[in-house]
């Protein structure tokens, strides 16, 4: 039965990855900016949402504090920082770095206002029932992997039928378009930030409960997102999904066969493998084109 | 307000460095006041600082003795570049150390430079290989591992799952649980590593439960520890936990999990007679509100082991250099520490008795006691 | 307070050293690699190896740390080149990551977490050298060879060869450049040259593991690169005295609690980093507007997806 309680561990870690990379591969699709901030954003929402908890705020309130600080961070990246560098028209590098940096900076702020040791937020939720002989879930296992379907279908749904939805569809193919029609590419590059960035807060507030946090966290959580954007196929949000479910699966069953000391190195052979032989990805447009 | 308490130290220390005389002497601390194991910067500190306030009131030096602090967030690398600057730079003769691999890290530029350094913290068996230079005054792990495996195996617990930390610590761990559990007719049924880093232990708790055992050794630290205890109740394991001296800081006793986990540590006796023993224990528990740990005895007793080869030296007109030090403490038969007179093995180890606790309430209960050797 | 800033000293001339050679293939080839702290710990390990086991002469370890990164990056860099803008960054983070763990557990080899224990002090014709006093002129001397020996291949014509590759790839190529040998031969010089950097710093602290060798260390070069100046000659030592100095210079802020020193150098040189981009793309050292825009991917909204140029690149 290892393998099964395996399999479902890593569908909650898988759902909180899928999240995430979704959130980052709506920015990167659609804008092309390397969003490397975007751990940040996680880790940010994650504390406010503890800081939240501490003060003994309601989980609702909580969870609303969390997502306008990640939407506030995300949006204003965008604004001050990536808007400027693309009016010189930087280099992809130099969007790279510049967002790198301002990772770095919110990683250590945090820390500094937070502490550097690791902090958990504590809930009944986290404790696992049995379902099965030796098989054991928590409730926010479930609760990940639902959270993941309503986000996924609720963006599916937005972005194929609401007209900014479809704008951002098509601001990375033809922003000429997007201008002849009127649109701002500006404005929706603001929309894809707000609406990826709050796409990191229920993994956030997952990933508090269940293991704990620490400020250090951002830079798994990015090398994971780029990880499945990469392997699921730029620009391709089921592929990010479908990738972040991948990872979360072959980290959690690898398991069976390593020292988990060795489950990141699986991921990122994963990744180096669809480069080299598959730089398209799982569901990369450029494979049809 | 832990860290407030590090920071007050740190600046007194300042303040003393400040008004220096030529007296005055400098002793390095290599801690983590950063990082996920600060915890136990602060419990250490908290030793190393009543040990120089009761120095500097009795006026056991010519000078005033103080403690320049260097960070090593308990990591090797970090340590080192700590360690060159107190050998270096400082010049400190005397440093404190903590952690297996920070101090095996820091072992040769002790080594190289003549300067003692003295571990109060870290368990590794190794460590009371690393030369003349490096001392103990911690018993080490391989006694805390011969004294609790016979326990568990007269309380029927002979399947163990070790789950321990890739480090030169949890290594040295699982080679005594390996050696010592088929002598005591115990099997050890698996072991799991985890890295230094991770904090995901759901997969891990999968691997335990399937392992089927009657007790969990955990040698991990700081907070690691403590989401590896929280993971496993959260995630099915209801076997007893087991752990080390590592386990004995405020908030690992504190997590609601940790509840009737078992853990050794040196048997340390508060209620000694002695003038040195009774002084700590009323003037720390006057301080803190609690009584101490074994590790505020351990640097309190590495201070004062300072202190007291710094004034046999001053005695004779000599420096108080490491070289000196070190010859002092050959050319003397025993100290008087905290917990009675002790004196040191040839390697540079005090041997001490460990007893084994129970966390009862969040708090550690003495079981009993076990002369090992 | 002398013997404070020479060990500074030898810190900012190893970290030179690694900065000089990032900037070689970052700068002059426009290969933006993640995995530089890679070769910086092969150097180390091998050099400190060779040392333990063979002899500590540093015409012994030198020569073997660097033989030891110029195989492994070749072996690396080929399938890494094949790719392009954010798949190579990709690919060089995976890199990283991948040592990261392989240094980690490689016990036997490595010593793992607990790391090489007792390594003996570079031996210079017979003299032990450990003390800054002796090590900075040491340091300080083999700086100025990398810096020389950079400089002659970047005004060579394999220089000039660099510079056209990084420009325009397919101008390069189209002129009859082998331009995945050229970039091979960068990548094997730069790490090669890393390498020695890994050596001295092993045998200046006597002990090495692998936290010197993580994501952090190569995030950190390259932002003394970028602060400096990428493409410039002495940007990148500007670049790594600036933020080797920067804890220091802070530790005299009194009222700064000492704890948070790390962190608050840390915040500084990620909004350093970040500000730089913003308002001058060439670092310090280096002209107002970033020489390297035209090389990488372009980031201007909508923009081709970038797959293409990969699958292109693949094929050729």
């Amino acid at each position: 039965m290892l393998w099964l309680q395996l399999a479902l561990t890593g569908l909650q870690v898988g759902a909180v990855y899928a999240l995430t990379a979704v959130g980052f591969s709506l920015i990167f699709g659609s804008t092309r900016i390397f969003h490397f901030a975007h751990g940040a954003t996680f880790v940010l929402a994650a504390y406010v949402f503890y800081w939240a908890y501490q003060a003994g705020l309601p989980a609702p309130l909580g969870i609303l504090a969390a997502a306008v600080a990640a939407v506030a961070l995300g949006v204003t990246m965008d604004r001050l920082v990536y808007a400027p560098i693309q009016r010189h028209e930087g280099s992809f590098f130099t969007v790279f770095v510049a967002s790198f940096g301002v990772g770095i900076a919110v990683q250590n702020i945090v820390g500094m206002v937070f502490g550097r040791s690791f902090v958990t937020v504590t809930t009944e939720l986290s404790r696992s029932v049995k379902i099965l002989d030796g098989v054991y879930v928590s409730p926010l296992a479930w609760i990940a992997v639902a959270c993941a379907a309503l986000f996924f279908v609720g963006l599916q749904w937005f972005l194929r039928r609401t007209h900014v939805g479809m704008a951002l569809r098509a601001l990375s193919d033809s922003p000429e378009l997007i201008r002849a029609y009127g649109l701002d590419p500006r404005r929706l590059s603001t929309y894809a930030f707000a609406l990826g960035s709050v796409l990191v807060v229920p993994g956030a507030i997952i990933t508090a409960a269940t293991s704990g946090l620490n400020p250090a966290l951002g830079h798994h959580v990015m090398l994971i997102s780029l990880a499945a954007t990469i392997v699921g196929g730029i620009g391709s949000i089921g592929g990010a999904l479908a990738a972040g479910f991948l990872l979360g699966l072959a980290e959690s069953l690898a398991l069976i066969v390593f020292e988990s000391q060795w489950t990141e190195a699986v991921t990122f052979a994963i990744l180096f493998l669809f480069i080299l032989l598959r730089p398209a990805g799982l569901f990369g447009r450029a494979a049809t084109s | 307000m832990t860290k407030g308490r590090i920071f007050a130290a740190l600046a007194t220390a300042c303040l003393w460095a400040g008004g220096a005389g030529a007296e005055d002497l400098q002793i390095g601390a290599l801690f983590p006041l950063s990082g996920p194991n600060a915890t136990y910067g602060d419990v250490f500190s908290s030793g190393v600082n009543l040990a120089v306030e009761h120095i500097n009131a009795d006026k056991m030096l010519s000078g005033a003795l103080s403690v320049r602090y260097e960070d090593s967030q308990a990591l090797p690398q970090t340590a080192v570049v700590g360690m060159t600057k107190l050998v270096e730079v400082d010049q400190t003769p005397y440093v404190l150390s903590a952690f297996t691999g920070v101090s095996k890290a820091i072992s040769t530029l002790a080594q190289r430079s003549e300067t003692v350094a003295v571990n109060g913290g870290g368990v590794g068996p190794d460590l009371a290989k690393l030369g003349d230079y490096f001392w103990n005054v911690i018993p080490l792990a391989n006694l805390e591992v011969r004294a609790v495996v016979p326990y568990l195996a007269q309380h029927d617990m002979k399947k163990i799952v070790l789950v321990y930390v890739d480090d030169p610590l949890g290594q040295s761990i699982l080679e005594e649980l390996e050696a010592s559990l088929p002598n005591a007719g115990g099997e050890l049924a698996a072991q799991i590593s985890v890295p230094t880093t991770s904090q995901n232990f759901s997969g891990i708790a999968a691997k335990v439960r399937a392992a089927g055992p009657d007790a969990v050794y955990i040698a991990s630290y700081g907070a690691q520890q403590i989401q590896i205890v929280k993971q496993l109740r959260d995630n099915g394991v209801e076997a007893q936990l087991v752990s080390y001296s590592g386990f004995a800081v405020p908030d690992a006793l504190a997590l609601p999990e940790a509840e009737g986990l078992l853990y050794t540590t040196q048997a340390v006796d508060y209620d000694s007679a002695d003038p040195v023993t009774q002084r700590f224990v009323s003037d720390y528990s006057a301080k803190a509100g609690k009584k101490p740990s074994a590790y505020v005895v351990n640097y309190y007793n590495a201070v004062r082991l300072f202190a007291l080869l710094a004034q046999g030296l001053e005695k004779k007109g000599e420096a108080v250099t490491g070289a000196n030090l070190l010859s002092e403490r050959k050319a003397t038969q025993s100290f008087d520490l905290v917990g009675g007179s002790v004196s040191f093995e040839a390697n540079g180890t005090l041997l001490a008795p460990i007893q084994i606790n129970r966390i009862e309430e969040g708090a550690g209960a003495a079981l009993e006691t076990v002369s090992v050797n | 307070m002398a013997a404070y800033l020479l060990n500074l000293g030898v810190l900012i001339s190893i970290y030179s050293i690694l900065a000089i050679t990032l900037n070689f293939i970052m700068g002059y080839a426009g290969i933006y690699s993640l995995a530089h702290a890679v070769f910086f710990g092969v150097g180390a390990y091998a050099g400190a190896l060779a040392a333990m086991h063979l002899s500590a002469s540093i015409f012994v370890t030198v020569p073997v740390a660097m033989a030891c990164a110029a195989v492994l990056s070749l072996a690396l860099a080929l399938p890494a080149l094949r790719v392009r803008g954010e798949y190579f960054v990709a690919a060089s983070l995976g890199l990283q990551v991948l040592a990261v763990t392989i240094f980690a557990e490689w016990k036997s080899v490595t010593g793992g977490i607990g790391g090489l224990i007792g390594i003996p002090p570079v031996d210079l014709f017979g003299q032990a050298v450990y003390r800054p006093a002796s090590f900075f002129p040491l340091s300080l001397a083999v700086l100025a060879i990398v810096i020389v020996v950079t400089r002659l291949l970047v005004r060579s014509s394999f220089g000039r060869n660099l510079t056209a590759i990084r420009d325009s790839e397919s101008a390069a190529a189209s002129f009859g450049k082998n331009v995945p040998l050229i970039k091979t031969i960068s990548v094997v010089i730069s790490a090669a040259l890393a390498a020695v950097a890994g050596t001295l710093y092993a045998g200046y602290l006597s002990f090495i593991n692998v936290e010197s060798f993580m994501l952090d260390t190569s995030v950190l070069v390259m932002a003394m690169v970028i602060i400096g100046g990428t493409g410039t000659s002495w940007g990148p030592i500007l670049g790594a005295a600036i933020l080797l100095l920067l804890p220091g210079l802070l530790s005299y802020l009194s009222f700064l609690p000492p704890t948070e020193i790390g962190a608050i150098q840390q915040t500084l040189y990620g909004l350093g980093m970040a500000i730089l981009m913003i308002f001058r793309p060439g670092g310090l050292v280096g002209r107002g507007k970033a020489r390297e825009t035209k090389s990488a991917a372009k980031v201007a909204v909508g923009q081709k997806p970038p797959a293409v140029e990969a699958k292109a690149e693949g094929a050729r």
